[in-house]
């Protein structure tokens, strides 16, 4: 009994754990190395088995060098487990809004159960809503890469595949003049957002004559939607600016994400308000349930479309941390 | 550019090594033994890939392994079975194969 060897053997058994033939394994790679160091040293030792071991490789490296390679996922299936975690956290974001906004608890058995959120508790609970999603959609694709079969996973084509999206292409003189005219207008625009927002609290406003404005929606929620949209348009400006100067895209993404995040929160706080204190014009009786639901349709449309670009922002992101 | 030839050659000597294997064993070896002829040819392999690839070729039934108690300490001799002399005559017709390919090309181009 040689300590080296059987310290040796023992870490390579640990990362061959769960592997029927292990005793056998170990068996013959001890065998190799005695024969071997008694070959070279005439018997073998301490000294000569310590050499042998070093040149026979790590423990983990020859422990894997008995897996069959077989990955975890196959490779013709990675591409759906982007696209189903998307697609199914898309969904369940749409839950957590309807549970947020309807101050109701969702249960689409046995798969999902959504209690009734606060908003804030119910950003705490978007990464573990992902993390979850991911993990249920790489157990399903494990699963069906284990059993080997020839499957065809679908993929409806209705919706956007955020699979294909890709990163901008390099941009030409002329496009990055476009790019920066473009970008002088959002800065005009976004300016005198804030400048109205500075004097008046509120970026809408209303005229029944077309002499005399006045705010359409109370302060408060006029407030958190202002602030809303301000916070897209001058996000918009930043990235195009950021593109306009062909610095870092990486950069314009976080920007992009970042702002798609804190309007999630401003457009969450809006349709928090009760609907009653929303207006601060006189609505006709008759036009009160048909306002009520277009706007909660308008902000939730909003929303789905921030939390669409919010996914596409950190796809793109998460694409080329993958790709270093 | 030696990184990808490394990684070309590894792919290259996976089914060559598999083929080499079957053509060592007309005579029944033990694995250290295997590796001393191959080192005599002049085809270097990690000692640690013959062992997984000799398993491999046991469970597809080409190959027997053995244990036997030899002069201090247990020997595991490999033997080719008659499946794994039947695979060896198709491989080494795949092998000339791929060889009158490549010498046909040569013949033709003369910068390969």
């Amino acid at each position: 009994m040689f300590k080296n060897l059987e310290n040796y053997l023992e870490e390579i058994s640990h990362f061959l754990s769960g592997r029927e033939e292990r005793e056998e394994i170990l068996s013959e790679i001890r065998s190799h190395i005695m024969e071997k160091a008694a070959q070279e040293a005439g018997a073998a030792s301490e000294a000569s088995l310590a050499r042998v071991i070093a040149a026979y490789g790590k423990p983990r490296q020859v422990a894997e060098k008995y897996f069959d390679g077989r990955p975890v996922i196959a490779p013709g299936f990675e591409r759906h487990l982007f696209r189903y975690t998307t697609l199914i956290f898309a969904i369940h974001l749409l839950f957590i809004i309807f549970a947020v906004v309807f101050k109701k608890s969702f249960i689409v058995f046995p798969f999902l159960f959504i209690p009734r959120l606060g908003f804030i508790e119910a950003v705490m609970y978007l990464p573990a809503a992902f993390l979850s999603d991911f993990g249920i959609v790489t157990l399903v694709l494990y699963f069906i890469t284990r059993s080997g079969k020839e499957v065809k996973l679908p993929w409806p084509k209705f919706a956007l595949d955020l699979d294909e999206v890709k990163a901008a292409d390099a941009k030409t003189l002329a496009s990055r003049i476009a790019t920066m005219a473009g970008a002088g207008i959002m800065l005009a625009l976004t300016g005198f957002g804030i400048s109205l927002y500075l004097k008046h609290h509120s970026i809408f406003f209303i005229s029944f004559n077309f002499k005399k404005f006045q705010p359409l929606l109370l302060p408060k929620p006029g407030q958190f939607i202002s602030l809303a949209i301000l916070t897209m348009i001058a996000a918009g400006t930043i990235v195009m600016f950021i593109k306009a100067f062909g610095a870092s895209r990486r950069l314009a993404c976080w920007v992009d994400a970042a702002a798609d995040a804190v309007a999630l929160v401003l457009i969450g706080l809006a349709l928090h308000q009760p609907y009653t204190t929303l207006f601060a014009v006189a609505i006709p009786p008759r036009l009160h349930a048909w306002s009520h639901v277009s706007f909660i349709f308008t902000l939730l449309f909003i929303a789905l479309m921030v939390a669409i670009d919010l996914v596409k922002n950190l796809v793109r992101l998460g694409r080329k941390r993958l790709q270093k | 550019m030696d990184n990808e030839l490394g990684s070309i050659e590894t792919e290259m000597k996976r089914g060559f090594l598999q083929l080499l294997v079957l053509l060592l064993l007309e005579k029944d070896a033990y694995g250290y033994a295997m590796v001393r002829a191959f080192r005599d040819l002049g085809y270097e392999i990690e000692e640690n890939t013959l062992y997984p690839l000799l398993r491999r070729l046991e469970k597809k039934g080409l190959v027997l392994g053995k244990w036997e108690i030899g002069e201090d300490r247990p020997r595991k001799v490999y033997a080719i079975t008659d499946a794994g002399k039947k695979m060896r005559q198709e491989l080494i017709g795949i092998w000339k194969k791929q060889d009158e390919i490549i010498n046909h090309i040569s013949k033709e181009n003369k910068n390969v």
